[in-house]
């Protein structure tokens, strides 16, 4: 299928359905394991939270003590289902993108169920607290890592072959996310564990590499596997090439260049070297500018289109986790000078930001691309357009309250901390309001998850909707979104 | 790609963790003569209580920073940088965390957030403030991290005991027959026959936590260090 044998209609569908069967068990295997996972996280998250404000709950189970609670509710996020989500996204849209069948679905499976044992491993230790590294934002313990990065490197190899062995022609925006993605995961990983775990150095460094680590999780793994089915989707979808490939362009090196700075400003005032506070601190302002250069492109791809967003999960997911990209811009922007750090660096407000990159923005975006590919992979449509609408508007307005209640918790926290006239406990007692906020919203996101993962599990047992018509929110459209009717998804051009 | 990801890697992570590895010894000097090296003295169970310590979370809600006042005024909270003048104290022992502060642990837990209060100096606020109290130090931090919400706050301007959010850590202890404990026991109403004691791990992190001295008390610094040099005394 090389520029001199243009490839048929026919020829297409079939090479499409060709990939789609070859990654079904891997990709399914890793939408599933992560919304359990996810479920999992968000149960701990609720726990963790409501432990802030009333540290009677669950008093007597040691496993569940603050502190362990809070670091088994992100780890339970970022490596059970963020990277898991991550994973799926990848290995399908690289296949998709560079036409290639997967030929190592059984490897990538078998490697699949190596990280879930790890993250399984990491959790307990972690829970039990003997065997956890005591490393914070790394608390997984030493040989849980080598697990991770051994499972990552069989799951993800395919995909740069892949890549590789594309046949000549266009490389799409998408693909260019998702070969950084797949490149910057394992510097950062090996870097982390080197410096952490191997090496001999200065405490504080370690920390300092530590929450580089966290940072360039989000920044040059998770963002990067968000905006690649972004720039797939709303293309797709919409049936319109990306608005602007320059803007495109610009976005994706913006985020290169400023991405592997940031982080260190999570230790604003330590005695490290001065300036990495300070770039951290600097990259962080400056995300606005990619998050800007992205949103624009993403939004202005789509505009005109409001009927599809308004019918199409997977687009509306997308579009919700991009414009809560450019939110994230704007809060970074505010939030990393050095007068408002003074007060947040050590409040609720790193925890709202946090979670508005992971679950806002990450994760509705991997949602969107779950919606899509599923039943693609699957053949068969989802079950209920309810469901899908409750997980979206939960899943939205629950990550916004916690990002809202954390961040104006955090601030005012802040204030409190800062005014050496007020008693420490005034501060203290000052957020617990906002703590109550954050439990009540991890209390809506564990309902929206829930709708999410009994769909996600029907459509896993294949009892899903035997039809060609795709479920969408509204019934009787006159339009389908997907392209016309009568084969899932498989007609349509695939610009992106 | 690779320069856009290989610069920060080498300037932001390689060089400065090279750098912080060996830092230069920094000597005391008076009138010109070297008198010695700063050498930070800690004594209890560090590495072992500082890796409980963090395999417990306590960073979660506990810092063991104190930032120059162009990053907060931690340095003027009290007793969180050290001791200031007061009626039972005759001298300043505050100062900022130093990048020699963290020797023997295998990372500086300097803290996600502040629901608690800063560490830095815990010990020596315990030993300050208990110097005529009913435990003895290691009896109240442990009496502390089984129950936070039972004791009489030593820190008058601090949250009351009740209403602490810090988790109680009963997984620490065990309840033994009381002929059994012997003089393990902590001082507590238990039930007849019965007796609360600490466990290994509960008796390092409070070693641990006790040894959270870093302010200028015992390890006054050479001038190259100290930040608030006291003013010059008049001739």
């Amino acid at each position: 299928m090389s520029e001199t044998h243009p490839t048929t209609e026919t020829n297409d569908i079939e090479l499409r359905s060709a990939i789609d069967r070859s990654l079904r068990h891997p990709v399914m295997f890793f939408f599933t394991s992560g919304a359990l996972w996810l479920a999992v996280a968000i149960v701990f998250g609720l726990i963790a939270s409501a432990k802030k404000h009333a540290p009677q709950f669950l008093d007597t189970f040691s496993w569940f003590d603050a502190g362990k609670i809070d670091a088994a509710h992100m780890s339970a996020l970022i490596y059970g289902w963020g990277c898991s989500a991550a994973f799926g996204i990848i290995i399908w849209l690289m296949s998709r993108l560079s036409r290639k069948e997967c030929t190592s679905a059984g490897i990538i499976l078998l490697a699949g169920h190596i990280w879930h044992i790890g993250v399984l491993i990491g959790i307990v230790c972690i829970l039990d607290g003997r065997l956890s590294s005591g490393i914070g934002l790394m608390e997984f313990p030493n040989a849980v890592w080598i697990i991770l990065l051994f499972a990552y490197v069989l799951i993800t190899v395919w995909s740069l072959v892949q890549f590789q062995v594309r046949d000549a022609g266009h490389v799409y925006v998408s693909q260019w996310y998702l070969l950084a993605a797949l490149l910057w995961f394992p510097w950062i990983m090996v870097t982390a564990y080197l410096f952490v775990f191997a090496f001999d150095g200065n405490p504080l460094m370690v920390a300092a590499i530590a929450a580089w680590f966290k940072n360039g999780l989000f920044l040059l793994f998770f963002l990067p596997t968000a905006l690649a089915s972004a720039y797939y989707l709303a293309p797709k979808v919409t049936g319109r090439p990306v608005y602007s490939y320059n803007l495109a362009l610009f976005g994706f090196w913006s985020l290169a260049f400023l991405g592997p700075w940031a982080g260190m400003e999570r230790l604003m005032g330590a005695p490290i070297p001065q300036f990495l506070p300070y770039v951290g601190a600097a990259a962080m302002v400056l995300i606005l500018v990619p998050a800007i250069a992205v949103g624009v492109n993403i939004l202005k791809t789509i505009l005109g289109h409001d009927d599809v967003v308004a019918q199409s999960p997977s687009l509306r997911f997308t579009v919700s986790g991009i414009v809560l990209f450019m939110v994230f811009g704007v809060l970074s922007f505010g939030l990393h000078t050095v007068t408002v750090m003074k007060m947040t660096q050590f409040s609720y407000t790193g925890y709202g930001l946090d979670i508005l990159a992971i679950y806002g923005v990450f994760s509705l975006c991997a949602f969107g691309a779950i919606y899509f590919i599923v039943p693609r992979i699957t053949r068969r449509e989802w079950l209920s357009r309810r469901f899908i609408n409750w997980h979206f508007f939960l899943s939205v307005y629950g990550v916004a309250s916690i990002v809202i209640c954390a961040i104006v918790g955090g601030v005012i926290q802040g204030q409190g901390m800062e005014d050496l006239s007020q008693p420490f406990a005034t501060m203290a007692e000052r957020s617990d309001s906002y703590g109550w906020g954050i439990t009540l919203a991890w209390g809506f996101m564990l309902i929206a998850n829930f709708f999410f993962c009994v769909h996600l599990l029907l459509m896993w047992a294949r009892l899903g909707r035997r039809s060609s018509h795709p479920t969408l929110f509204q019934r009787h459209h006159s339009e389908n979104p997907h392209g016309p009717e009568g084969e899932i998804d498989n007609i349509g051009s695939a610009t992106a | 790609m690779l320069a856009s990801f290989g610069l920060p890697w080498l300037f932001a992570v390689v060089l400065p963790f090279a750098k912080m590895r060996s830092l230069d010894p920094v000597e005391y000097e008076e009138g010109g003569e070297v008198s010695g090296v700063y050498t930070p003295k800690r004594d209890g169970r560090i590495t072992e209580g500082s890796r409980i310590y963090g395999q417990e979370g306590c960073y979660q809600c506990h810092t063991q920073l104190i930032r120059p006042t162009y990053a907060g005024w931690d340095v003027h909270r009290d007793e969180w940088a050290g001791l200031r003048v007061s009626a039972d104290n005759s001298e300043d022992t505050r100062r900022e965390t130093l990048a020699t502060d963290f020797q023997d642990e295998e990372i500086a837990h300097v803290g996600i957030s502040r629901l608690g209060p800063d560490l830095s100096n815990f010990g020596r606020r315990i030993d300050f403030y208990l110097k005529k109290g009913e435990y003895t130090p290691e009896e109240w931090v442990l009496l502390h991290l089984y129950n936070p919400r039972g004791l009489a706050n030593y820190l008058d301007d601090q949250r009351v005991p009740e209403k602490s959010t810090c988790p109680s850590k009963g997984g620490m202890f065990d309840e033994v027959p009381t002929y059994r404990a012997g003089d393990d026991a902590l001082p507590l109403a238990t039930p007849d026959g019965l007796a609360v004691v600490p466990n290994d791990r509960a008796r390092a992190l409070a070693s641990y936590l006790l040894s959270l001295k870093k302010d200028t008390l015992r390890n006054p610094l050479p001038k190259a260090l100290n930040f608030n040099p006291e003013a010059p005394q008049a001739e």
